[in-house]
């Protein structure tokens, strides 16, 4: 059974260091950071998310075929470009988990993980809605869209196998080999409008206060993001050591 | 490394072969799949090499599933695991074994779904040898390496039969895809450009997916 020493990880204390027990919280004082240091973060993203939002439905230009309907754009992209970045946060951390075998990194797995099914359902809604608009149809069998879809299912059944193991080392295992080889769809989602024809946009000519909103979207969905991925792993690390602690009360 | 690789193969293959726990379940299962598919399949003859080639390789994929479950689950059940580690050869060695192993378990399936589906849905699925006989060689290395890889990683796991077909379909579903869309353009007689595309793909994944798999096996056996 992994000791609380064993769940920090590789850090300058190792076991022998009285860490398996409740000071060890004190010791980590970034754990419960100053009431100023949390809520800056909070409103800087907010104002970003916010801003973000005033954009899509003030400054973007009304497109003139498609109407309202085409600023699901904006979201859409910014979702999915999140969707992507978190696929490649868990691959990355898994692959950092198995090289240091430290639980640390399976935190930012799971937490990117969680982070990337929410975009990747966020984006097919969001596309689905956009695709009735302008192709008169909720789904179709698209390259990128089956490529998507896969994703969301591989990210899916990904968090599913993670809740059904309890060792935590054996959960951050699985998890890894799991994230690297689900990586190898990432490349086929990206590269999909090029390889295969589709009638999905690849790079769509777009007015230059589109470009801009979009820039916007992107950059507050993109802070949103990186502030609810760095919270769901301080959450998972500190019901990592309380199970931790738990365990050893328990004997 | 040939001959302790094949030992492993032999061992895997003579183990079935005396007690043949999985083998006949698993033609069996494709061959109930076929049947059932045979008696629905009242298509349009135009339509119907679209519908068997997606159904022939869902056939493949589940029933193979079951031999590619045993293939780890079996040593960690009946405690072979730890001789096996013991055994002077790398963990790559063993991954690639297994594969064999899987690849020979799904072939004989092959051999049994691609006539059986031909047969009752009336599709020329043997219409071109050559080319079927490539999509399912691909496409069941394809299938077989993210198999065997996430076999050994659920072994021991509880409920893990249950977990590998759940992690291992949507892994796959670009194989079995390329796979099956190969399946209706050989089966319609169009080898061209489109047809090879397909192929190129199931090739990209098989080669991209045991490459990974060869890599990671260790850390899927290494507790």
């Amino acid at each position: 059974m992994p000791r609380t020493a064993d769940l920090l990880g590789p850090s300058k204390e190792r076991p022998g260091d009285n860490l398996g027990t409740v000071p060890i919280f004190a010791q980590r004082k970034w754990d419960c950071p100053p009431l100023g240091c949390r809520i800056i973060p909070d409103v800087l993203t907010g104002s970003l998310v916010a801003a973000g939002l005033l954009a899509i439905s003030l400054l973007a230009p009304t497109e003139k075929t498609m109407g309202d309907a085409q600023r699901i754009l904006y979201v859409h992209v910014a979702a999915a470009w999140c969707g992507l970045a978190g696929f490649l946060i868990v691959a990355a951390s898994g692959l950092l988990y198995l090289l240091r075998r430290d639980l640390g990194w399976d935190h930012w797995a799971q937490a990117a993980a969680e982070m990337a099914w929410l975009c990747c359902g966020l984006t097919l809604i969001t596309g689905s809605f956009w695709a009735h608009a302008a192709w008169n149809t909720w789904w179709t069998w698209e390259p990128r869209l089956a490529a998507t879809a896969i994703l969301w299912a591989v990210s899916s059944g990904y968090l599913i196998v993670r809740s059904g193991v309890e060792d935590p080392h054996r959960r951050a295992r699985m998890g890894a080999v799991l994230a690297l080889v689900a990586a190898a769809d990432i490349p086929l989602v990206v590269m999909a409008t090029r390889w295969f024809r589709g009638i999905h946009p690849a790079a769509p000519q777009m007015d230059p206060a589109m470009r801009l909103v979009l820039l916007l979207s992107i950059v507050g969905f993109s802070a949103f993001f990186g502030l609810l991925l760095v919270r769901r792993r301080g959450q998972l690390r500190l019901e990592s050591l309380l199970g931790a602690l738990e365990r050893e009360i328990d004997g | 490394m040939a001959a302790q690789l094949w030992w492993i193969v032999h061992k895997d293959l003579v183990s079935e072969c005396r007690t043949w726990r999985v083998w006949p379940a698993m033609l069996l299962f494709g061959l109930v799949v076929a049947f059932v598919f045979g008696v629905q399949a009242d298509l349009p003859p135009d339509q119907r090499p679209q519908i068997a080639g997606g159904l022939l390789w869902l056939a493949i994929f589940f029933a193979g599933m079951q031999a590619v479950d045993h293939s780890c689950g079996a040593e960690r059940e009946e405690g072979c695991w730890d001789g096996l580690m013991l055994y002077p050869i790398g963990a790559a060695a063993i991954y690639l074994a297994k594969l064999a192993v899987n690849a020979i378990a799904l072939a004989a399936l092959e051999c049994l779904l691609i006539p059986a589906f031909a047969a009752l849905a009336d599709v020329p699925l043997m219409s071109h040898p050559g080319a079927m006989l490539l999509v399912a060689l691909l496409g069941n290395v394809g299938i077989c390496a993210v198999g065997t890889l996430l076999s050994g990683l659920v072994a021991g796991v509880r409920h893990g039969g249950s977990l590998l077909v759940l992690i291992v379909l949507p892994l796959v579903i670009p194989v079995v895809l390329a796979a099956a869309e190969a399946t209706r353009l050989a089966a319609e007689g169009q080898l061209g450009p489109e047809w090879w595309r397909w192929v190129h793909l199931l090739a990209a994944f098989a080669a991209i997916f045991v490459t990974a798999g060869a890599t990671l096996f260790d850390f899927v056996i290494r507790d």
